[in-house]
């Protein structure tokens, strides 16, 4: 046949030997944001040790740390969130919900143990995010609206728990996850370690199962990833039924840290949570996002936040580096998407 | 490849060739290309006409599809065989992308009835379709761009070992369906995103192949590709072909269907005219049959003075990846058509006159002077009105009103002190243009989105008029819209260009250009061709714009 | 994206109808209510707003409440709307236009302008008609930075608006090292804005109302609603929230349009924060954030006042309504409880109403194609 004897583009793939060699399978595991992160970091870091001596010290980074986790660990369900297109503004207040029954009912009332006040306050967190999930899967209207709606309602339920008063008296049930040296093995917080560990687990999941790929397709496009045969509603169901779990195991993180729990606790932390999320590079119009950015992110907040006290400076100033941050960093993404798209 | 060296066209020599009639490669230099395909043509020709029986896949008969009052098919049949091409040709209008909706399942025919090797079946979704092997490729690649290529591919059919994803496994069956497409195996992981629009269709290609399909639908794929990976393309089909996928492949292109097509079946007014094996075609032939008789419209006469001078002029225009030397002239009280099939650069010129994108070399020239508008306000404010050729994305503001709809355009003007809208003035403009217009509207205040295509049409349109305008263009005038507000248009059209506007109308419907132009240009790869006058048939016109350019009519050569 | 679309549509097809049902089919009475019910926002809250009032009065007269829920509670109640409606026009404008636009940095704005008010009326004695001026004018320039950020650089609204929402909320703590400020001038300004007054001529037969309503809401619910239903940029900002790719067909300028209403928004903020200030006698610089922050009320008001959080959709009487509601439900729900359970329900009263309120625009749209 004369086509055989064309001039061939492309060279012919190759033979069965080629193909056995390893190909890259995926997409680098870190992408460029998060090498920046890093690098930033450790900037951070070397600067804040040249600044103060102090930083470098146990008792300076353990609680940071420790404080890193609960923002992490919601941090992880909220990538996933705001992978699928969505977000989920009613963390800070389903916190508030989590802890107060945690410390409050389980504890100081009715002094059960770690296991079983870990088990009440996941599955509280569950629930929680369950009802988000059904009204945003099914109800098919916008996340934020339901979920602004829906931390007023879960901001009520504490409140009537709460009964207007600070709960006191805590037992350090939840020493092993708390701030405090039983919280720690070989000197890292346990708190840490969990969230670590989930993470690796859900970077893992979102990278190389089916339906962890699924999340991303239907941040990227709802409609083709429904033609493709993407069970879309149960996916973005799970994506907030996870958050709510991973805000009830953050809830005990977070009633470990003290003997007492005031009203207020969980209040803006929805806000560190986006932050977080958004300055490890995952993209807010969903598609686009990985774990280990959030990590990242929830670490250069908290060694901001710390690393200003440190200095001495006012607290709040870190809330202004906070923003900066979040400028930065995506605008940083802004300027990679516009030259590949130039491409 | 040589299919880059195909000699431009110029006016004169297609016009000899296209009153010879026959067409048979005249002096230009015969492409080795097109020699050998021909060839290729030639021996399946013969290897079919002799050999090979025809098993038949799939058989659509009697379908008839009705959208509200318009009926898109009223009679068609199609018939797809196993092996081969299957080209379905037809103009605007004429039913063939509602007949390949219905194959795939996004539309329900009417009535009908459809057979897959033998069993009668229904499609009613488009998993209907897939899961009896059918496979669409849009022209717009339907990919999440920040996955890779095998995750796109693989979407929803994963390959699993125990729990998660299969990659080596995954990759090894990308690898080879790439090469199948002469990708290289690094696509593998490529970002979709990172790839060019080509490489997305290909890859779309390679995702229909995924899914076994053993029915594939081409939806203009030649639009977007260069010479070279349309031989790619042509290679991959061939390869398809040969292990028996049948291919369904939609093109105005016709001169690309005599390289790949092995049957024509050429729909007309919402009926299938037949179905032709391409040995006993011509470009001509095929343009004939999708034609028709012969149009006897009375023509409004227009006497233009050729010495006018022009009120708008392209003059050698170009926009780097889109058009180049781009040569148009419009005098005032003229209108002059720009006819180009999907992909030949048509609107993306009208884009650069608006200021929506810029041109890079050449010039426009309004009355003479140069400008170089650098928005559509600035546009605007150089006289120049333009109809977008998207009502719905780029022209409607869906739940607003018609006089909200009228007015957007011009706020400045129809208020007092460039501040205040000035409602009165609104109101009476707007119930001017619907009365003008023949807007069928209870009242100005109607939402335009609940409006029949042509009454929206006629609602964007009135607001290009609402500050005579110089210059009007007019992208995709009448797409969308029924044939009663259709005449209705072009009737508004020829009262602008009576009234002195000098109106530029660009469109891929063939028998609208034709009528209403004064003077059509065929737009071609980008680059304005022919010129006919007010006499043009569509066979010409058509012929010139799909492929009738190098003097030969595509015919297999033996065949001569 | 859509569903795909082969290359080239029917030329002689018309658009295949939308599911909305004709007009033309007659509709019974009962019917033609529930329509404009679910699709007429303006006509379900006024509906709400009545049978809320009505509900308190008839707990009242039963002696369900704690004090009475007469006209004259109403109107005292009506301090809390200053604010609130004002933010709601704030988040009105940002949201209408489109994009995912929405604001999250109004209470952080509000602080910040609220310190410099401070500074300016309270500190270097400022004549009150300049320091409200500047306030405004600072709070405009805190909301251009998100309209640069937003219209010019693309950032997305919410994560730009949260970033200036971080940045201006610690500024307003350490502008005056977490200090309010609360001189004189500062404290007599309650008098001067925020007492209730008798209105002159009618002022025997009706209750007293704040002055806040008269010095600050009614003239910026008139300019708003001015400048949205009357003014060449009210036409541009429903047009691109609307369909910003029209609007630039339409030779709109989408960027400065879409700036422009995020520096609106700031300019409003300015203004609570002048009346913020002027409720507690004093510049805080938590003022707007505390709590659960400004924002979210203010954007609870704009939705369940019928803003269509895609853009396009919104009307200064729906934030009016959904004013009154809140507020007369919240004012109803401290009577009907005790001690801390009155602000806990209005919590949950407010969180309830959004999603019934969300859910039912998601239903109108799906059963009669479009809200009203």
């Amino acid at each position: 046949m004369s086509v055989d004897v064309a001039e061939r583009e492309t060279p012919p793939s190759g033979p069965p030997e080629t193909t056995r060699r390893r190909h890259r399978v995926l997409a680098p595991p870190v992408t460029g944001q998060e090498i920046v992160l890093i690098g930033v970091l450790a900037a951070l870091w070397a600067i804040l040790a040249f600044a103060t001596p102090a930083f470098f010290t146990p008792s300076s980074i353990q609680p940071l740390v420790a404080s890193v986790a609960p923002i992490a660990l919601i941090g992880i369900g909220m990538t996933v969130v705001i992978i699928t297109g969505g977000i989920d503004v009613s963390v800070g207040a389903a916190i508030a919900v989590c802890s107060v029954i945690t410390a409050k009912l389980i504890l100081v009332q009715a002094g059960q143990s770690l296991p079983v006040a870990l088990l009440v306050s996941i599955v509280v967190g569950g629930l929680l995010g369950l009802l988000n999930g059904v009204l945003i899967a099914y109800g098919r209207v916008h996340a934020i609206i339901i979920t602004f709606g829906t931390a007023n309602i879960f901001l009520w339920i504490s409140l009537k728990i709460f009964n207007s008063s600070t709960v006191n008296n805590i037992p350090d049930t939840l020493a092993p996850l708390g701030n405090g040296a039983a919280g720690r093995t070989l000197g890292i917080p346990n708190s840490f370690v969990i969230t670590v560990v989930l993470a690796a687990m859900a970077w893992f999941y979102l990278r190389h199962t089916a339906g962890g790929r699924h999340f991303y397709a239907i941040g990227g496009d709802q409609l083709a990833a429904q033609l493709a045969g993407v069970k879309v509603r149960q996916r973005i169901l799970a994506a907030y039924l996870l958050t709510g779990l991973l805000v009830g195991l953050a809830s005990t993180f977070v009633v470990a840290q003290g003997s007492n729990l005031g009203q207020n606790v969980g209040n803006g932390k929805e806000l560190a949570v986006i932050a977080a999320v958004v300055i490890g590079g995952t993209s807010i119009t969903g598609g686009r996002g990985s774990v280990l950015g959030t990590v990242l992110g929830a670490l250069l907040v908290q060694t901001v936040a710390s690393g200003v006290t440190q200095l001495g400076w006012r607290s709040e100033l870190s809330d202004l580096f906070v923003g900066v941050a979040i400028i930065i960093a995506v605008g940083a993404d802004l300027i990679r998407e516009r030259a590949r798209s130039k491409r | 490849m040589a299919a880059d060296e195909r000699p431009d066209v110029l006016s004169e020599d297609l016009m000899t060739t296209a009153s010879t009639g026959d067409g048979t490669a005249g002096g230009s230099a015969p492409l080795a290309q097109d020699q050998r395909s021909g060839e290729a043509h030639l021996e399946r020709a013969s290897g079919t006409a002799t050999a090979e029986p025809r098993t038949t896949r799939l058989h659509m008969s009697d379908i008839a599809k009705r959208f509200g009052a318009v009926r898109a098919i009223r009679h068609a049949d199609m018939t797809v065989d196993v092996g081969r091409v299957l080209a379905v040709v037809g103009e605007n209008g004429a039913g063939k992308s509602t007949l390949i909706k219905i194959l795939s399942g996004a539309v329900i025919a009417d009535t009908g009835t459809i057979t897959y090797e033998g069993r009668q079946v229904s499609i009613r979704s488009t998993s209907d379709a897939m899961a009896l092997g059918i496979a669409t490729v849009y022209q717009e690649p339907q990919l999440f761009r920040e996955l890779t290529v095998t995750e796109n591919i693989f979407m929803g059919r994963e390959i699993r070992k125990g729990g998660r994803i299969d990659w080596p496994a995954q990759t090894q069956k990308v690898v080879d369906l790439l090469a199948l497409l002469e990708l290289p195996p690094r696509y593998a992981t490529a970002v979709v995103g990172d790839l060019s629009i080509a490489e997305q269709q290909q890859v779309s290609i390679a995702k229909a192949l995924a899914g076994d399909a053993n029915i594939l639908i081409l939806d203009e794929p030649s639009a977007i590709l260069t010479d070279a990976e349309i031989e790619v393309l042509f290679r991959v089909v061939r390869r398809l072909t040969e292990s028996g996928v049948s291919v369904i492949y939609i093109s105005h292109r016709l001169d690309e269907l005599f390289r790949i097509a092995h049957d024509v079946l050429v729909m007309r007014d919402g009926r299938t005219i037949g179905t032709y094996p391409i040995e006993e075609l011509s470009v001509r032939k095929v343009v004939e049959l999708m034609v028709g008789g012969i149009l006897t419209d009375t023509k409004h006469e227009r006497k233009i003075d050729p010495e006018t001078q022009p009120r708008l002029e392209l003059a050698g225009l170009g926009r780097r990846g889109e058009y180049q030397d781009v040569n148009v002239v419009v005098r005032p009280g003229e209108i002059v058509g720009l006819f180009g099939l999907v992909g030949s650069g048509v609107s993306e010129i009208a884009d650069s006159i608006y200021g929506i994108d810029h041109a890079d070399s050449g010039q426009i020239l309004l009355d003479g002077r140069s400008v170089a508008p650098r928005s559509p306000l600035h546009a605007q404010r150089l006289g120049i009105g333009l109809l977008p050729a998207d009502r719905k994305q780029q022209g409607m503001f869906s739940f607003q009103s018609i006089m909200f709809n009228i007015s957007v355009g011009h706020l400045t003007l129809l208020s007092k002190l460039r501040v205040w809208v000035d409602r009165v003035r609104e109101r009476k403009v707007a119930q001017d243009m619907i009365t003008r217009l023949a807007v069928k509207t209870p009242s100005e205040n109607q939402p335009i989105g609940a409006m029949s295509g042509g009454n929206a049409q006629k609602v964007v349109l009135a607001r290009q008029l609402v500050e005579r305008p110089d210059v009007l263009v007019l992208a995709e005038p009448t797409q969308g819209v029924d044939v009663g507000a259709k005449e209705e248009i072009h009737r508004i059209i020829h009262e602008l260009a009576d009234a002195g506007t000098a109106v530029l109308v660009v469109t891929s419907d063939l028998p609208e250009a034709i009528r209403i132009s004064d003077r059509l240009q065929v737009v071609r790869n980008g680059t304005t061709t022919v010129e006919f006058g007010p006499n043009a048939t569509q066979v010409d016109v058509l012929a010139a714009a799909a492929g009738d350019v190098d003097g030969h009519d595509g015919r297999a050569k033996g065949a001569a | 994206m859509t569903v795909p679309t082969l290359s080239e549509p029917e030329a002689t097809t018309p658009d295949e109808q939308s599911g909305a049902p004709s007009p033309e089919r007659t509709e019974s009475v009962p019917a033609r209510i529930l329509r404009a019910l679910l699709t007429q926002r303006i006509v379900l809250l006024a509906v709400l707003v009545v049978a809320v009032v009505v509900y308190f009065i008839l707990l009242g007269a039963n002696g369900y409440l704690t004090a009475n829920y007469d006209f004259d509670y109403m109107s005292a109640a009506l301090i809390n709307a200053v604010p609130l409606a004002l933010l709601g026009f704030a988040e009105l404008i940002v949201i209408l236009s489109g994009r995912g636009g929405i604001d999250l940095s109004v209470g952080a704005i509000v602080s910040l302008a609220g310190m410099i008010f401070g500074f300016a009326y309270g500190q270097w004695g400022w004549p009150l008609w300049l320091a409200i001026l500047i306030t405004m004018v600072v709070g405009a320039a805190l909301g251009l930075v998100n309209g640069i950020l937003v219209a010019y650089i693309g950032f997305p609204a919410l994560i730009a608006t949260l970033a200036t929402y971080y940045a201006y909320k610690s500024l307003a703590v350490v502008i005056n090292n977490q200090r309010p400020i609360s001189t004189r001038p500062i404290q007599n300004l309650y008098d001067s804005t925020a007492r209730s007054v008798e209105l002159p001529l009618i002022g025997s037969w009706i209750p007293n109302v704040p002055k806040g309503i008269f010095l600050f809401l009614l003239p910026t619910l008139v300019v708003v609603w001015l400048l949205l239903a009357h003014t060449t940029y009210g036409r541009r900002a429903y047009a691109i929230g609307t369909n910003d790719v029209a609007a630039r067909w339409s030779a709109i300028g989408v960027r400065p349009t879409r700036a422009a209403a995020y520096t609106l928004s700031g300019a409003i903020s300015g203004l609570v924060a002048v009346v913020t200030v002027g409720q507690f006698a004093s510049a805080r610089p938590d003022a707007g954030v505390s709590g659960n922050g400004m924002a979210l009320p203010a954007i609870t008001i704009a939705v369940l006042g019928g803003v269509a959080i895609t853009g396009g959709i919104g009307r200064v009487s729906g934030i009016v309504l959904a004013t009154l509601l809140i507020v007369w439900m919240n004012a109803g729900i401290r009577l009907a409880f005790e001690g801390n359970a009155g602000p806990q329900n209005q919590l949950l009263a407010l969180g309830v109403l959004l999603v019934f309120a969300a859910l039912l625009n998601g239903f109108a749209l799906r059963r009669y194609g479009g809200a009203g």
